[in-house]
Formats: C-alpha cells, structure tokens, sequence
C-alpha cells in the first residue's frame, strides 16, 4: 500500500537525520525499507549504561494502522523483567495499544524508558516457558501484560 | 447445517485444547483474522444507499420487537447506508455522513471546517508528535477541503471506500475525540471507570484503531467539531426506538443507527 510506503520512507529520513539520543539506525546492512536494525545504548546512570542493543523493526502492508513487529535481535539481549531471552519484549503499545500516531521514534523511546527505569537485572518470570513455547512473531503472542512499573 | 457446523465447533475446541501454547495463539490470531477478513470481504467500508425497508430482512418475521422499531424508523427515515463493522464504524460513518451532508448544505461547513482546521495546533498543543499527526492531518483537511471546493458525491464516496485514506481519516478523527477528551479532563474524567486515567482511555480506548466507540466518543468528538447528531438506538431494551441527540436540543444535521456493537448513516424523509 502507497500509504505504508510514504509514512515508513519519512520514518527512515527522520531516523537518519534526527534519531533520538541513545539510538542509531543501522543503515549499513539496511536491504530493503520493510524491515530494519536500530541500535540502543542504555543510557548514563542506569542499569544498562555503556551496554548496547540491536532492536529488529519490521513492517506489514497495513502499517501504520497496525503496529511494526519490534523484538531485539543479537547476542546482546538485556537482562530486563519484559525482555525474554529470545529477543520478544512485553509492551503494550507493541500489540494492544498500538495507534497510528506512534512512530518508529516513540517505540525507540519507549524502550529506552523501559530500560531505564529497570531497577533489578532480571529476565521475566515466566522466562524458560515462554521461550520454548512461543511463536518465533512476537505479534503472535496474546500478551498478558506485567504491571507498567518498569 | 448448524449441526454440522456445532459439530465443526466442538472439533474446533478439542483440537486447540491439545495445542501447545504458541500453536494455540497462533491459531486465535488466525481465527481472528480470517473473521475479520471474511467481513471485510462481505461488506464494503461504505455500502450503497438502500431503502430503509430492507433492514426488516434482517430480523426474522416473528421477531415482533425489532419489526415494529423498523416500521417506527421506516416513518423517519427513508434510507439507510451501511458501514463495515471493524470497530471504526462510528468514524466511519460519521465522517462520510457528515461531509456528504454538506455537499448539499453548507450551513455547518464554516464551523466544522474551522474546528478541523485548529484541531492540529490542539494536539501541538498537548505535545503529539507532529512527525505523525501532520500526515494524517493534510489527508484528513484535504478531504474536508474537497467539500467546499465542489468533490462530487462519487468522488467523496470512492474516498471513503479506499482502505488507505479511508483509515487515515478515520486516524485523525480518533485523535479529535483523543485531543477533545484530554483537553476538557476534568469533565470526562468522571466518566472513565476501570480506574483508568483520561491519559490511558485516550491511548488504550480512543486512538488505536478497531476498538469502537461509546457515548463519550460521540461527546467528544461532535464537541471538538461543533456537529450535531442524532443517534437513533434500535437493542433488546423498551418496546420503541430510543433517540439521543448530541449535543442535547440541538438541531441534527447527520442521523446515525445504532444497533448493539454497530453504526449505520441514516436519511430522514
């Protein structure tokens, strides 16, 4: 669709003239516009700071009334109480909360906020099920969402 | 035939019972999807003008209740045009119902066409990010725009049916209600139960598209835009149609239908 185009071809530009702090799009390896790596510092005074994450962004046809599938990818996963070893992160606004108005941009932020308010490094307590079972498409997953508190 | 397909129910069950659990989520999504496809692919996003008298098809004979709700919409009403039921029907619907209106009559169009044109510096305003909101703003202005500067009705119904900018306008729509909502906190907050804040409604219940709508959208939403509507309520509850009309004694300009779960633009003799 000529829509998911437009919108995800501004969102690269964006990406790559102005990212927010702490990000950096991966234009090196980028192949095609559906899908993209965008990496993550964990910022000075937290939990993650000096550490650094690959975030992996792809997109359907029907973005952006729907939201981009987003899990980390790598040898690097944060230890984080929504980051599951394999990459899938529980965040409402990755399924449920999704709105159009969300960007690339505010997904990047909200991780790093999610990063940053970590106070204990630690995977999710459901971690060894959940790996095993679920879908390697983390927008397959009917997520129950943990408290918001970090 | 229902036998058979209550057999395909319980087949349906025992086989998602043994699955293993991303099996099974995969399985509901896919459900859920080919639900959703199979009604996109039976309904239009906006459907053609019928005569009101076709909705008594719908209901069997028998069904006494509903047949005389009918007949008392059939003496309002001549016609009915029907919306997909996706979840953005109240949008849907009230975005084609109104700026069709006003191809005939321009009487709201300097209100609704100022209130739509502030509503972008609004959500500036409340600090949404105008990287996004400014797309959906220049298709939803340019569409409003097309009513004074003479689209043709074939021109703003094909608008409509086109999935893309039909869901854009739908989009920026949901962030009118949103903008609205949050604007006048104090007022709606006493509305929000389940604990929620405005803030969270707005995010979980109002801008994500396919959820539908309540009353406090239609509040919301034809305040931010000075609209008028009356909504005619057609359910299980009373012997008679119930009206609301929003706002309170005002003079509607566009007439909705509303069946439990759905919205459909209606034509009043």
């Amino acid at each position: 669709m000529a829509f998911s185009q437009k919108r995800i071809q501004k969102e690269i530009l964006t990406m790559t003239t102005s990212p927010p702090p702490g990000t950096r799009l991966v234009t090196e390896t980028m192949q095609t516009t559906k899908e993209f790596l965008v990496e993550v510092h964990g910022a000075q005074g937290t939990l993650f700071a000096g550490e650094q994450f690959k975030l992996l962004f792809k997109f359907g046809d029907r973005y952006p009334f729907e939201s981009p599938q987003v899990m980390f990818v790598g040898d690097h996963i944060p230890e984080h109480p929504h980051v599951y070893s394999n990459g899938h992160i529980c965040l409402s606004i990755l399924t449920d909360d999704w709105s159009p108005a969300l960007s690339v941009e505010s997904v990047c932020l909200s991780i790093l906020s999610m990063l940053s308010s970590c106070t204990e490094k630690k995977r999710p307590p459901d971690n060894a099920f959940y790996i095993r079972t679920c879908s390697s498409n983390p927008k397959d997953t009917r997520w129950w969402y943990h408290d918001d508190k970090v | 035939m229902d036998n058979d397909r209550s057999h395909d129910n319980l087949k349906e069950q025992d086989y998602l019972k043994d699955m293993p659990n991303h099996e099974f989520d995969e399985a509901v999504n896919t459900m859920q999807s080919s639900i959703q496809d199979e009604i996109a692919a039976s309904t239009d996003l906006l459907g053609d003008k019928l005569d009101i008298s076709m909705l008594k098809n719908e209901y069997s004979a028998d069904d006494v209740q509903y047949q005389k709700k009918i007949q008392n919409l059939e003496k309002r009403y001549s016609h009915v045009r029907k919306t997909r039921g996706d979840g953005n029907c109240f949008f849907r619907a009230f975005g084609f119902g109104y700026l069709e209106h006003m191809l005939s009559d321009k009487k709201d169009y300097p209100i609704f066409q100022e209130n739509a044109s502030n509503s972008f510096q609004k959500l500036m305003d409340l600090k949404y990010p105008s990287f996004t909101v400014e797309d959906f703003f220049e298709n939803f202005i340019s569409v409003v725009n097309s009513v004074k500067e003479g689209v043709s009705h074939t021109e703003l119904l094909n608008t409509f049916r086109e999935e893309g900018m039909s869901n854009y306008f739908v989009v920026y729509l949901r962030l009118i209600t949103s903008c609205q909502l949050q604007s006048d906190s104090d007022f709606y907050q006493n509305f929000i139960d389940g604990g929620k804040t405005l803030v969270e409604f707005c995010k979980t219940e109002v801008e994500p598209m396919y959820l539908e709508s309540d009353h406090i959208h239609i509040i919301a939403l034809t305040s931010a835009l000075g609209a008028c509507v009356r909504v005619a309520y057609m359910d299980r509850g009373g012997d008679d149609l119930s009206f609301h009309d929003f706002p309170e004694d005002s003079q509607p300009t566009l007439h909705l239908l509303y069946r439990p779960g759905h919205y459909d633009v209606l034509y009043p003799r």
